[in-house]
């Protein structure tokens, strides 16, 4: 949702844009590949650090999930901007600023799926 | 209690009639008594003057600037045939001497830093139509 | 001690109130003081004419208050300035925060309340960004700035380039967003309770029942409501045509 109002947001301000830091997507890239590179390799440190009760598999295929639901956006402005706020995560949870129940909300554990036809609706008993 | 006050008063006047009233404290922390303020002052207007020199002789900030610094510098030439800091302070109304020492050394930098700006240039970019209508 | 509503019997109190109302008073209207208006003029014309090359505007408000708005370039020379200059010397940042306007193409206003206490003024510099546009840290000019940016950049989502620690100062870890935004919803995105299957704190995606929905805009602490005349509910008008969209 913000990255969809940000990419208005350059193409109103035209093609003469101040940049972040990235001056092309390929340099964005490069920066979104090494914030994965430190991702995958803080995982393991994270599982111990946390005594979190999931594999390292499983967190480092939430890290790949997490990336991949921005693998849309284009401009690097707002690659910048994810890459900014990936890092800020990556040092609260190395720095063991967080607790369990904040590395933990990534997995969703207790929510249950919104009903969706009718019949799971009446069952539900409200309208969410 | 009141034999203590007294004698405590003539400690302080000691020390000050010796030195022929010089300034014990400026009452600020972290601020120190200038040692030689005239010559301090005298050198940080120079090197002012001097740093104005790379701005343009129609720019604003050189125009007032050097108009300031030249009116302390003569206070402070002035002052230096007979140096009495009281005096200086009194006639410049700026505070105490380390006071406008510091506002020289600030002014010093500024003026520095001004050279690589250019702010006389002209306005960069006009603001968005509406930017500033307020409101909205 | 006690205010007089307290002391003094019910009566008495009423008569004051009949014989105040019974006598015409002028109205209150606020002193217009030339002197500090013309002086503050000078002086946001004394700045403007220094540095042309980044003030877009200078304005004196009907308070008394200076107010110069300068383009995002040219934060760090102008807080310099009216640091270091010997006419200005606003050594002291008092406050800096944003507002956020969405209909503006830089939606974000930053606005940074100076003091200078060898002159006993205040003045107030504003500039302008967008969601994407960093801006230059004051941090290297004033260190007050550090705690106010990393503030603005977490409840506005304003980048500042240069910051020596820029990360979230305000809102939990894992949050999302910036609550300031006007298009932050007033309830949030995530509600938090105890779960005890899995013995911790857990945040889900926010479920508020229909009764939970409605937000009036009555205090919860007033004192005479039945005093008071209802404030009047949201009404949705049909637009005007306009010619232009912006």
């Amino acid at each position: 949702m913000a990255a969809a109002g940000a990419g208005k947001v350059a193409k109103a301000a035209g093609a003469a844009v101040k940049p972040i830091f990235s001056r092309d997507l390929g340099e964005a890239k490069r920066r979104v590949r090494e914030l994965y590179r430190a991702w995958y390799r803080e995982v393991p440190n994270a599982v111990h650090l946390y005594q979190l009760d999931i594999s390292v598999k499983q967190g480092r295929d939430k890290v790949r999930e997490m990336f991949m639901k921005n693998a849309h956006v284009t401009d690097p402005r707002v690659i910048d901007i994810l890459v900014i706020k990936g890092k800020m995560e990556l040092q609260e949870t190395t720095r063991v600023w967080k607790q369990r129940t904040h590395i933990m909300r990534f997995f969703h554990e207790t929510e249950t799926p919104r009903p969706k036809d009718f019949l799971s609706k009446f069952y539900a008993g409200h309208d969410p | 209690m009141r034999i203590f006050a007294q004698l405590e008063a003539a400690l302080y006047c000691l020390p000050a009639a010796m030195a022929g009233a010089l300034k014990k404290t400026t009452g600020l922390v972290g601020l120190a008594v200038a040692e030689n303020p005239h010559e301090h002052l005298r050198i940080l207007y120079t090197k002012i003057l001097a740093a104005l020199q790379d701005i343009p002789k129609d720019a604003a900030y050189r125009k007032y600037t050097e108009q300031i610094v030249n009116e302390r510098f003569n206070m402070v030439k002035t002052n230096s045939q007979e140096p009495n800091v009281q005096k200086l302070e009194d006639k410049m109304k700026s505070g105490q001497i380390e006071e406008v020492i510091i506002q020289a050394e600030s002014e010093l930098s500024l003026a520095r830093k001004m050279a690589q700006w250019k702010p006389w240039e002209p306005l960069v970019e006009e603001p968005p139509t509406d930017q500033w209508r307020w409101p909205i | 001690p006690c205010g007089l509503g307290v002391t003094a019997p019910l009566s008495v109190v009423y008569d004051a109130i009949a014989t105040r109302s019974l006598l015409f008073f002028p109205a209150t209207v606020r002193p217009k003081d030339e002197v500090a208006q013309n002086q503050l003029c000078a002086f946001g014309e004394y700045v403007a004419e220094i540095l042309p090359k980044y003030i877009q505007q200078v304005q004196v408000t009907c308070f008394n208050e200076l107010e110069i708005f300068i383009h995002p370039d040219g934060i760090v020379p102008i807080l310099t300035f009216l640091r270091d200059h010997t006419n200005a010397q606003f050594k002291s940042l008092a406050d800096l925060t944003a507002i956020d306007v969405p209909t503006r193409q830089y939606r974000f206003e930053i606005v940074y309340n100076l003091l200078s206490l060898r002159f006993n003024s205040r003045i107030r510099v504003k500039t302008y960004t967008d969601e994407l546009t960093p801006v230059d840290s004051a941090v290297s000019v004033h260190q007050a700035a550090n705690w106010y940016e990393r503030e603005v950049w977490d409840m506005y989502g304003i980048f500042f380039a240069n910051h020596p620690d820029l990360r979230r100062i305000l809102t939990d870890y894992g949050f999302e967003g910036h609550p300031f935004r006007k298009d932050f919803p007033l309830s949030g995105y995530v509600e938090v309770r105890y779960d005890d299957e899995v013995k911790r704190v857990v945040a889900e995606p926010v479920e508020l029942a229909q009764e939970f929905r409605k937000f009036d805009l009555n205090s919860p602490w007033e004192t005479f409501p039945a005093y008071r005349t209802a404030p009047e509910t949201l009404k949705l008008e049909a637009g005007e045509k306009k010619g232009d969209t912006k």
